[in-house]
């Protein structure tokens, strides 16, 4: 062999060797027994001159996160002629309590929401700015689209539309409604609640629920469910369909849409709980402490732990799409 | 409505620096082979090489917060995994010297065959019998593509020092596999 051929040869070797067996949870144990500090951690290192200046600049981060932004949000033109209470908007400007955004067919402009993030306002879309506490940011959309991003505890951002309240649970969404409260909710990080006297819908990430007026929020599905699954939550949740809808939805659903009839468990009938219950413990099977009858009482605790479950999967669904399969009933990765 | 991929790369880098392990751990699936990869053919030994590998995984975690996207997450990954192999190399006296067992990858249990895939386990073979420094600077140099002087950066060596021991390596490596 010349030095060619090796040099070849060598640069032919597969670069990626599967170790013999999976390292995760040995590196996980580690992590989790804080021997690693996360993000620039070696917090181990540190000594009281880094610690005190720390807690100094958190105390005044929190002090500008929780103070109240004297009602005013920083508005941004990003495109076309967005107007602010009638008032062209500059390339910025402010919205106080109570006034309003609107943009056109070709306008676009981005709010502030106060210091915890921020909203991207759709061409066509008219917003309310309805509170501007530290405790409560509030927008109003009549109608059009937002883009919110909110890097914030949960339940401190709220939008009001038509059709109920879409609630921050630290996330990342597009919210989408016409002036009746016909709308969509597309949640693409972390979680969302959408509310509407007193039901509710948590949207996790991935996932999309319709809004109707006057109606219960959707049943939330993930991006790539069934069309008939999705035709028939539609149904149910919005034409009265009942066990009609709700038989095609369980007939429909995969693993892959435990977070449907998660919702469903607790809207349907309770004549249908049991066909409904049966068929999630089915595709994925309950955790340790939830039985039957806690879930048919929807009994909270049983529902948060079920739920827990659902959603850990579903995170590891989407978080490793595209790197390893994820066996939906269990959540473990397939090899 | 647009459907954006859910979580990017970049969005699970963002999620590990915030301390979310489903991130972390996607991360690691992703890259895990080629770290184990590396930090086999470093160290010349697998029950090494799977310490090793957990090692640059919870040293990453620790460091997520200085990687600054300057370069693909990757190249800084395996940067640092060349870094914490060599460190440790240099810091195990006890392993000094060490000659690799000849089949300690499972690629290599498979007995030799003919052809290219036979030629790759020979050399296989042949690297982990290799000086440990004439080793390492092979393996990053001919197998991995890292220049010399990269090489010089990432391990204190001097340049000439790389080139010598890549000489070396090529020359023994050549002997052997003439054998």
């Amino acid at each position: 062999m010349n030095e060619k051929e090796l040099q070849d040869a060598a640069r032919q070797l597969p670069r990626s060797i599967e170790p013999p067996e999976d390292l995760w949870p040995g590196i996980r144990e580690r992590i989790r027994q804080g021997k690693a500090g996360q993000g620039g951690g070696r917090r181990r290192k540190y000594r009281l001159f880094v610690w005190v200046p720390l807690a100094m600049a958190a105390g005044v981060a929190a002090i500008l996160l929780l103070r109240p932004h004297g009602e005013t949000w920083t508005v941004q033109r990003v495109a076309g002629a967005p107007r602010v209470n009638d008032a062209p908007l500059s390339a910025s400007g402010t919205m106080r309590v109570g006034q309003v955004l609107e943009t056109d067919d070709s306008s676009r402009a981005t709010i502030a929401v106060g210091g915890i993030g921020r909203v991207d306002v759709q061409p066509g879309s008219r917003v309310r700015l309805v509170r501007a506490e530290a405790t409560d940011h509030r927008l109003a959309l009549a109608y059009g689209g937002i883009h919110a991003k909110v890097d914030a505890p949960p339940r401190l951002f709220f939008v009001d539309t038509p059709a109920g309240t879409a609630v921050d649970l630290g996330c990342e969404y597009v919210l989408e409604t016409d002036s009746s409260g016909r709308g969509r909710l597309h949640v693409t990080g972390g979680y969302v609640e959408f509310a509407w006297s007193g039901a509710r819908s948590v949207v996790p990430v991935d996932a999309y629920a319709e809004t109707r007026p006057h109606r219960p929020p959707g049943i939330p599905y993930v991006s790539d469910a069934p069309a008939g699954l999705v035709a028939a939550l539609d149904s149910f949740a919005f034409a009265s369909a009942g066990a009609a809808a709700v038989g095609k939805a369980l007939g429909a659903a995969r693993s892959e849409d435990a977070i449907s009839l998660w919702h469903l468990l607790s809207r349907v009938d309770v004549s249908e709980r049991g066909a409904v219950y049966d068929r999630l413990a089915n595709l994925v099977s309950p955790p340790a402490g939830v039985t039957r009858a806690g879930a048919l009482a929807l009994d909270p605790k049983t529902l948060e732990s079920y739920w827990g479950r659902i959603e850990r999967i579903h995170f590891r669904i989407v978080v490793l799409r595209g790197i390893r399969n994820v066996d939906a009933r269990t959540g473990r990765t397939r090899d | 409505m647009s459907l954006t991929p859910a979580v990017s790369s970049d969005d699970r880098i963002a999620l590990a620096r915030a301390g979310d392990e489903t991130a972390f751990e996607a991360l690691y699936r992703e890259h895990a082979g080629r770290v184990y990869g590396l930090c086999l053919r470093l160290s010349g030994d697998r029950g090494r090489a799977a310490e090793l590998t957990q090692d640059v995984f919870v040293r990453c975690w620790e460091k997520l917060g200085t990687f600054r996207g300057e370069s693909a997450f990757g190249s800084w990954l395996y940067r640092l995994a060349v870094n914490v192999v060599w460190m440790a190399n240099r810091g195990d006296r006890r392993r000094e010297d060490r000659v690799m067992p000849v089949a300690e990858p499972d690629l290599l249990e498979r007995g030799t065959t003919s052809g290219a895939a036979g030629l790759a386990i020979d050399l296989e073979r042949a690297i982990a019998t290799l000086p440990k420094g004439a080793r390492e600077v092979f393996v990053l140099f001919d197998v991995e593509g890292y220049g010399h002087e990269d090489i010089a950066r990432m391990t204190g060596i001097a340049v000439g020092t790389s080139k010598a021991q890549l000489f070396r390596a090529r020359r023994l490596l050549r002997e052997r596999l003439e054998r």
